[in-house]
């Protein structure tokens, strides 16, 4: 039967719902994260001319770095470091790529396997789609946002490239924006699939974050020069490596990358069509035997709820420190010969040589670590209100100020924790490569960054309490904020208004400087007063739900 | 000094921006009693209830739960009542024994034999994962969970929406062994037959604005009585008589409304010669339709 042009077209209108719904919901993170990638790869480009000004400098420069195993297996191996564009790509490309995966993972499941959870998705299957169909237009609606994540990436790079200091084709940074932007392809068609197998999107982000800490750990075995180069390509995260942008393009390594994005991507079609809604190939426990020990009441509950999220980013933060400390003595080494890398390092406050130096460069990775797993903390407040099973509280004899105290006083909890295992951590790894750094010092260096943790933790409760609705992309919002900042402090001789609102700024880069106490109590204070004022907002304001 | 009511307000009223979602409320429900409180979808029924438990402040006015008020000391409050909510959300990671644990030690006291009695009644099997229960069954997690406590409050948002008529049937036993025990229950609900089956007195919103409040009897009482009659020769001129309206004659037969005195209307027929008299009363529905109507109407007059 012939079908009348306005049905037509509404059938055409309503099975592309999915993708529509799917891309308005991918963009606004995508074009953020795409202004992130751009302007650190901008500003990066940008620094190289007048931190490496002379020949001097820049032989200098490679004379650290060439051969140093240490640098190759935590970042990524080095190809023409006295270039800007040698300096550019290793100095961006490891955060980038392991950002995107993470960033592409949790997207994935998101739009997929978080609307299956909360009932959304059926919403959408009951109308002119199919369950494969609908999984399609999912990705098609990722695939909007890998584009509008690659459009400011690649046109910052492009940007920066044409200034005469910098001077990279354009064809060279486009080729660099799509290289990162298919790592975080491949990652999210690998969460669509797991999505697809998962029971849930808990359980699949999980089997995620697995994924990606193994594709790290092989291209990390890969780069350490233990003569298994080749296994680069049995690792996602090598295949970026093998496409050598700005050093001399290999692009047959797409090849894997488009042939993994796609297999994965189609997989997860034909798992959607076969599988019954809500099910899982890896059927979590439906049935578990009942564990009450934390549930007693609101603070056990909140425990119970966070200790995976928590779990995970101790283990992370350990990890980081673990990897800065295993690097430690053969990075002193390396920059005890670099007055040039000294002076860039101390340009973040550091007064001291060596292996501490070192060690208070990458600490402030930790503080960024921390800030971001704080703004999870915030994010999951906020999410308990929004779906509605904050009420389940609150129309108990719990207070208000009781259940958001008891929230944040674990995010307390993980800042402190997770500030002092990086620091344990560092020092065994320290240690175990015969560093001379002190046990005490390198805890002291940890629980340095925590401040700005427990400053975005008390801004972030205030937006709780003030303004629900916005409270998540705020608090994110001031952690990238602040990175920015940083990134932008520790290349150029920014203005000290600027590197102000940056609260990973207002702590000494321990342990290569003594801590600064005082800045210390400042943010802890602020944060905390913020934390207070956002209790006692929380307990004036109306439920908002989503 | 007497006892304060279970639930008193005066003058409740919720905005949101330009939308007034309730408007002077004044309403007082005595201990022990079953109020039925009823309305169009968006009439303000969940934003009572959200006032009533805190979730929401007023604009203006205030409420109260056995004398505390629900603004100033909502945990006060909070510890003699229990709520269900019509949209049910739990942490799909819990099982429903798990879940049951919990908000029985968060509200503070469980009745574990009529919690065990209660999952008997609703068959509700509580080892599974919250995430797998259908709605109906999250719906009868819930019911246990405010049941079990024996609150002297129920405070009931739709509580039987997903349930099966079985399990209605099982609510229905429920709120009768809580008025049995002198529990209140405030039930919002759109399922007349369950209100009218279970209530003392009726509240109805609109636009929310209560604008009925009583018991049954007394709402019929004030509300017309149709007339069916079937003459023995020609109908008479009824339409002029005081109470009478809605006249709608076909041929010797006659259908119409009564308000008030029935005697003008009885005289007038019995006069003409009436073969065959039959009145009824209005069902909650017709007088929930007869409140309702006259809004919608109203819009599209307006419109």
């Amino acid at each position: 039967m012939r079908r009348s042009g306005t049905d037509a077209y509404t059938e055409r209108h309503a099975t592309s719902a999915v993708a529509r719904t799917t891309a308005r919901r991918v963009a606004r993170p995508a074009a953020l994260w795409g202004l992130v990638f751009g302007a650190t790869i901008a500003a990066t480009m940008a620094s190289y001319s007048s931190t490496f000004s002379t020949a001097a400098s820049r032989a200098d420069l490679v004379a650290v770095t060439e051969g140093n195993v240490a640098f190759s297996a935590l970042f990524g191996p080095i190809h023409h470091i006295d270039t800007v564009a040698g300096y550019t790509a290793y100095k961006v490309s490891m955060t980038l790529i392991i950002l995107g995966a993470i960033w592409g993972l949790l997207i994935a499941t998101r739009v997929q396997r978080g609307e299956e959870d909360t009932g959304g998705w059926e919403l959408l299957l009951s109308g002119l789609t199919t369950r494969a169909r609908a999984a399609w237009q999912a990705a098609l609606g990722l695939g909007v946002g890998l584009a509008v994540l690659w459009v400011p990436t690649a046109v910052l790079a492009m940007a920066a490239g044409r200034s005469s200091k910098v001077d990279i084709d354009a064809s060279a940074c486009v080729y660099f924006a799509t290289a990162v932007v298919s790592v975080v392809a491949m990652f999210m068609a690998i969460g669509m699939f797991i999505g697809q197998l998962a029971a849930s999107r808990h359980h699949a982000n999980v089997i995620g974050a697995g994924v990606i800490a193994a594709a790290y750990l092989l291209r990390m075995v890969a780069d350490s020069g233990s003569g298994l180069a080749w296994l680069r390509w049995a690792s996602p995260l090598g295949w970026f490596e093998q496409l050598r942008p700005l050093t001399g393009s290999h692009p047959i390594a797409f090849l894997p990358i488009l042939g993994l994005t796609a297999a994965f991507a189609a997989g997860s079609v034909v798992l959607a069509g076969r599988r019954d809604l809500g099910a899982s190939a890896m059927r979590g426990r439906d049935r578990p035997r009942p564990r009450t020990a934390l549930l007693g009441g609101q603070a056990g509950l909140t425990v119970r709820l966070t200790r995976p999220a928590v779990l995970g980013w101790l283990f992370a933060l350990g990890a980081t420190g673990l990897a800065m400390g295993l690097v430690t003595q053969s990075a002193g080494t390396a920059l005890k010969g670099s007055p040039t890398l000294e002076r860039v390092l101390g340009r973040l406050g550091g007064d001291r040589a060596g292996a501490v130096l070192y060690l208070g460069y990458v600490f402030v990775v930790a503080a960024g670590l921390v800030a971001i797993a704080v703004a999870g903390q915030i994010s999951a407040i906020r999410n308990e209100e929004e779906a509605g099973r904050l009420d389940n509280m609150l129309v108990r004899p719990v207070a208000r100020g009781q259940w958001l105290g008891v929230r944040v006083g674990v995010g307390l909890a993980l800042v402190l924790l997770a500030s002092a295992l990086a620091g344990v951590a560092a020092w065994i790894g320290a240690v175990s490569q015969h560093s001379d750094v002190g046990f005490g010092e390198l805890v002291r260096a940890g629980l340095n960054v925590a401040p700005p943790g427990v400053f975005v933790l008390g801004v972030g409760a205030l937006a709780f309490g003030v303004v629900p609705r916005i409270s998540i992309a705020f608090t994110y919002g001031v952690v990238i904020w602040s990175y920015l900042v940083e990134v932008l402090s520790a290349i150029t001789d920014s203005n000290h208004w600027l590197r102000d609102t940056s609260p990973l700024l207002h702590i000494a880069p321990a342990p290569a400087a003594a801590p600064d106490w005082a800045s210390a109590s400042w943010l802890i204070g602020l944060g905390l007063v913020a934390a207070l004022a956002g209790l006692a907002a929380f307990a004036r304001r109306d439920l908002a739900g989503s | 000094m007497a006892e304060a009511a279970a639930i008193r307000t005066a003058d409740l009223t919720k905005t949101f921006g330009a939308t007034t979602a309730l408007a002077g409320l004044d309403l007082e429900v005595p201990r022990g009693e079953i109020i039925g409180y009823l309305g169009p979808n968006g009439a303000g029924k969940t934003t009572t209830i959200r006032l009533l438990l805190g979730l929401i402040r007023p604009a203006a006015g205030r409420a109260e739960i056995f004398g505390t008020d629900c603004t100033a000391d909502p945990v006060g409050a909070h510890r003699r009542v229990a709520y269900v909510p019509g949209d049910v959300s739990l942490w799909p990671s819990l099982t429903g024994a798990e879940t049951l644990h919990l908000l029985g030690r968060v509200h503070g006291s469980v009745d574990v034999a009529y919690r065990d009695l209660l999952l008997e009644r609703f068959e509700f099997d509580p080892a599974k994962k919250v995430r797998t229960y259908s709605k109906g069954n999250r719906q009868k997690l819930v019911l246990i969970a405010a049941l079990m406590t024996r609150a002297e409050l129920l405070l009931l948002d739709e509580p039987t929406s997903g349930l099966d008529p079985l399990m209605e049937r099982a609510f229905q036993q429920c709120v009768a062994e809580a008025r049995e025990r002198g529990q209140t229950v405030f039930l919002s609900s759109h399922i007349l037959a369950e209100v009218e089956a279970l209530c003392d007195r009726v509240a109805i919103l609109r636009d929310g604005r209560l604008v009925e409040v009583g018991t049954l009897a007394e709402m019929r009482h004030l509300s017309a009585l149709q007339i069916d009659a079937e003459m023995d020769g020609g109908v008479p001129d009824v339409a002029r008589l005081p109470g009478v309206s809605a006249v709608d004659v076909d041929g010797n037969r006659l259908r119409c409304h009564v308000t008030g005195s029935i005697e003008p209307l009885l005289a007038a027929l019995a006069a003409a010669g009436v073969r065959h008299l039959t009145s009824r009363e209005p069902s909650l529905e017709e007088l929930f339709l007869a409140h309702y109507g006259s809004g919608a109407e109203r819009s599209a007059d307006a419109a």
